[in-house]
Parts: C-alpha cells; structure tokens; sequence
C-alpha cells in the first residue's frame, strides 16, 4: 500500500513543538516526528497514549523474583541443603539482596528488549531516515496526506509561524520507509 | 507579580492551638500520673519535630548545592519547617533537663550491666550529653538563620550574591548535619539501649528524617495551594517531582532498614539481636510490620504510578500514611525499653503526638507570615514556574 506523505523539516525544538501541537489539533494525522534528542512534552504535543511499557517492568521485574526465591529455595534447601551458621536451611531473609538485584535485571533488561520489540528495532536494522540530519540537528514532522481531510493550503498556513526549513512531498510503498 | 499572603483559616488556626494545649495539659498531667510513659511520649515528639524542622534545611540546602530550579516556587515551605527549628528545640530542651530519668545509662549510676567500655562511660557522662546536645542545636538553628535570612534579603534586590551566599552556607551545612545528626540520633535514641550498637544508626534515622520531612513539605505545599496562596505557582510538575522523591525515599528507607535488620540477623551476636528479639516478641510483631507498611510499602506500590505522583489529592494520602509510619518507627525504637514487653497505647501516647503537632504547625504559620509566600526575588523562579517533566 502506497502512502503519500508531507515530510516538513524544523530548526528549532519550540518549533517542532508548536507546529506538532498545532497540526494535531487542526485534525490532520502526524505519521511521526524526529528529532536528534528525546523533546520533552513532545508526546503530549503528538497525543500519544501513555506507554505500556512500565506495565512489561513491572510484571517482568515480579517474574524475576518469583524465579530468584524459587531458584535460592531449592539451591539451599531441597536440593543441596548447607548450614550456615546454625541457620534454617530456607532463611528468606538471607535470600533478598540476591532476589533485589535479579529483580532489577530482570525488569530492567526485558523492558529494553520489550522497547526493541514494540520499535521493531534488532542488530544490523537498516536504518531508515527521513533526513540524515534529524541524527544531528534538524526536526522532522510527518503528516499523512492520504487522509481525506489533508488540505495543503491550511498545513501550509498553519506551520507558517514555526519557521519551516524546508517541505517535501514523498510517496512511499510498502511500510517502514520514511515513517 | 503580587504574592498573596499566607493567612491561616481561623477554624484550623483554632484547632492547632486547642491541640497545643490539649499536649502540654497532657505531658503535666503525665508526668505525675504515669512519669514513665510521659517522658517516652516527650522524647518521641522531640525528636520527630527537630527531625521534621531539620528536614526543611536539608532539602532546601540539598537544592541550593545541586544548583537546584524546579523547587523555588514552593521554598517557603521547608523554610517555614526549617524557621521552626527553634520551637522544635523546645522539647528536646526538656528531655535535657528530664535526662536522667529518661536514659538508663543516666540512672543507673554505671550499673547498666557494668561498664562494656571506658569510651562509653566518658560519653555517656551527663554533663557531655547535655553539652554535646546544646552545641547540635545551636549549629542547626545558626545555620538555618543565615539561610533563611539571605534568602529573604533576595526578595528585595533578586541580586545573585545572596544565592551564592546560600550554596556555601548550604554546603557547610551539609557536612556539619551529616555529622552532628548522625551523633545526635546515637546520643537521644540508640543509648536508650546503652548495650546494643548498630553502626548505620545514623544513616538509618537520616532515611526517616528526609522522608517525613518530604511529606510534611507536600502536605504543606498542596495546603497553600487550596488555600490560595500558592494558586499559579504551584504545577503538577511540581507535585511530580516530590511524588518522585518520597517514592525514592520511602524505598531509600526500607533499603537502610534492611541493611541494618540484616547484617545484625546474620551476624547473629547476641548483644546486638537483643534489639531485634524484643522487637519480634509478642505483640510487638504487628508494630514490627506495621512500620514497613506505611513506610514504604504502601508509599511504594502506589506511587509507582505516574498519574498517583501528580494527583494533590492522592500525595495527601500516601504523605500521611508516610508521617503516622514515623510516628510507628519511632514508637518501635523508643517505647520497647520503657514499656517491657507489650506495647500500650492509650491516651499519653494521643495527647502528646497531638501536642507536637499542634506545636509544630502553629510554629510553621508563624514562620510563613514572616515572608512573602514566593521567594519572589529568586533569579530561578522563572524556571520553576516554567519547567516540565
């Protein structure tokens, strides 16, 4: 499926987040937008939905303790049990700064893996960009002109006091591609 | 920029002062009906209040050093807290005086189990402690003037010398808290107990200190912004930001908490289990959990969310949870070697708790009017009143 895109490039973070707010809310779709740095408020111009990804840390980071007390369990006390100092061989209280640390490993690693996946991100990814500059100091804002509602001239007005850089007009097939 | 000023209702001003009163009728009552219990009461509402007032120097210092922005709207707050270091000397002035019917090591005459240790017959020698305590107070309340001094000079002239003034002062600060709280908390807590040690003591009572000083600045700042002084100064940014640092405080306690339990569970040395075997025994247990509850599970699980972090409303909540959770912590540590066996708790313990909290807030009102409610000259105010997360 072929997409036709308006790709709008800016110099400044204000501008990226003026415009950004003010085509979302003008009701036109923003397919994405780049910048060379995490913007802060950038998802909150774009309306984005929150990200599910604290939810993956969470559940994930319980799995890892569960699995860490149940490995410690059955090291220490059902399959080679070992007296320390006089202690029960299930002494929980000896089992936690281990079960803390695979805890934070665990939610820690899965959530950036999880991330990896969700961005559809792997080791040796092409990387694909909108403009090679958008890794160094240009912002990039994407709007979808398959959208019936795409009215060239309204963008046009509507981007003119964020001090566009430079517009284009792209087509691309397939997903991927620019955006 | 107009800054409203700080007037509290008349019904709340009202109730804080039947409460102050309802406290000191309480403690002279107490000390003839049940000494006991009246002077384990006193020198836990001392040391919460000095803990609470020293907590607002240590923020605001702990801010002035990091070069700090984001707190600047709402300063006046741990300054008012801090402000109230003097009054909050007040009881632990009588607990001085009270001392030696207080700690055992005081009378006793030396017979507390015999001397372990020459070092600790010298240190804990009545005439030190009460030196040694009134030099702590006089640094901290030295130290907590000045700062609050030039940062009310800078309402007038915005000039940045007096922010520098306070990065130094701050800084100063911190080194000489660090050690003088850290000797103060063995001296007025651990020698209740004079045989048992724990060298992170210290640390441990720090982790307390920030926390309820945390909440009691949140509890504060959303107050002053329902009653309108703070209304357009204070955002959700803000409130973000302290629901970021009671969430990492309240498991910054439990981390100290845990270090301590554990090393001494596993070291397994009987003169420091002692602590911890009165502590798990009989009904003591249910206060033993009690306080990891409020201190930081409950704090814990629900901030966790980012919406709980910006909610006034839910801050209240979890910032009073975390104020009564020091109460309970304090209650564990000081009450075991007055009460024996069981805890009690009854209307010494109410009246009292009562008392230093309406002591603490009329003290807080007082400082807040001295000031306007913005620090208005703060060349950061821009920042904090623009900045987002």
């Amino acid at each position: 499926m072929s997409r036709r895109t308006l790709v709008t490039v800016f110099d400044h973070e204000d501008d990226i987040l003026g415009a950004t707010r003010a085509i979302r809310e003008a009701g036109f779709r923003i397919a994405d937008v780049y910048a060379p740095y995490a913007v802060h408020g950038l998802d909150k111009a774009m309306g984005l939905q929150p990200s599910k990804l604290p939810w993956v840390c969470f559940v994930l980071g319980l799995v890892g303790a569960a699995l860490k007390v149940w490995f410690e369990f059955w090291t220490t006390a059902q399959d080679w049990p070992i007296n320390v100092g006089g202690k029960p061989w299930n002494s929980l209280p000896a089992f936690v700064p281990v079960t803390f640390e695979v805890m934070v490993l665990f939610a820690g690693v899965s959530t950036v893996f999880a991330f990896f996946l969700v961005s559809r991100l792997w080791p040796g990814k092409r990387a694909v960009l909108a403009d090679p500059h958008v890794t160094d100091d240009r912002f990039i804002l994407i709007i979808d002109q398959s959208d019936a509602a795409f009215d060239p001239v309204k963008v046009e007005r509507l981007l003119e006091p964020y001090h566009v850089v430079r517009v284009e007009e792209r087509e691309e097939s397939g997903e991927g591609g620019a955006g | 920029m107009t800054i409203p000023e700080f007037q509290p209702p008349a019904p709340i001003l009202r109730l804080v002062k039947v409460l102050a009163g309802l406290g000191a009728a309480t403690l002279a009552a107490g000390l003839f009906l049940a000494p006991e219990r009246a002077w384990m009461n006193l020198l836990l509402a001392a040391f919460y209040l000095i803990g609470l007032c020293l907590a607002g120097v240590l923020f605001i210092a702990i801010q002035y050093v990091s070069g700090a922005g984001w707190y600047v709207a709402f300063r006046r707050v741990p300054e008012a807290m801090a402000g109230a270091l003097p009054v909050a000397a007040l009881p632990v002035l009588l607990v001085l005086v009270a001392s030696a019917s207080i700690y055992p090591w005081a009378h006793a005459g030396g017979e507390h189990g015999g001397a372990a240790f020459w070092f600790k017959d010298v240190w804990l020698s009545p005439l030190f402690f009460v030196v040694r305590a009134l030099i702590y107070l006089v640094v901290w309340i030295a130290f907590a003037t000045a700062i609050l001094r030039t940062s009310r000079s800078q309402d007038s002239d915005g000039d940045l010398s007096h922010t520098r003034r306070n990065v130094r002062l701050s800084a100063a600060f911190l080194v000489v808290f660090g050690i003088t709280f850290w000797l103060a908390s063995y001296d007025w807590l651990m020698s209740l107990e004079p045989e048992w040690y724990s060298t992170v003591f210290g640390v441990y009572q720090f982790s307390g200190v920030i926390l309820s000083g945390l909440a009691m600045i949140t509890i504060l700042a959303v107050w002053l912004y329902r009653l309108g002084p703070l209304r357009g100064f204070l955002t959700a940014e803000h409130l973000h930001d302290l629901g970021k640092l009671l969430f990492a405080f309240s498991t910054f306690w439990m981390y100290i908490w845990f270090c301590q339990f554990m090393l001494i569970w596993y070291a397994d040395i009987p003169e420091e289990t002692s602590h911890f075997i009165t502590r798990l025994a009989g009904f003591w247990q249910p206060v033993f959990w009690l306080n990891i509850l409020l201190n930081w599970a409950v704090p814990f699980l629900v901030l966790l969310h980012i919406p709980a972090k910006r909610s006034p409303g839910m801050l209240l909540k979890i910032s009073w949870v975390i104020l009564v959770g020091r109460w309970v912590d304090l209650y564990l540590m000081i009450a075991p070697p007055f009460v024996g066996e069981n805890p009690v708790f009854g209307v010494w313990e109410v009246g009292i708790a009562a008392g230093a909290a309406g002591l603490f807030f009329l003290a807080v009102f007082r400082t807040l009017r001295h000031a306007p409610v913005v620090p208005v000259g703060d060349p950061y105010l821009e920042e904090s009143l623009s900045y987002h997360n």
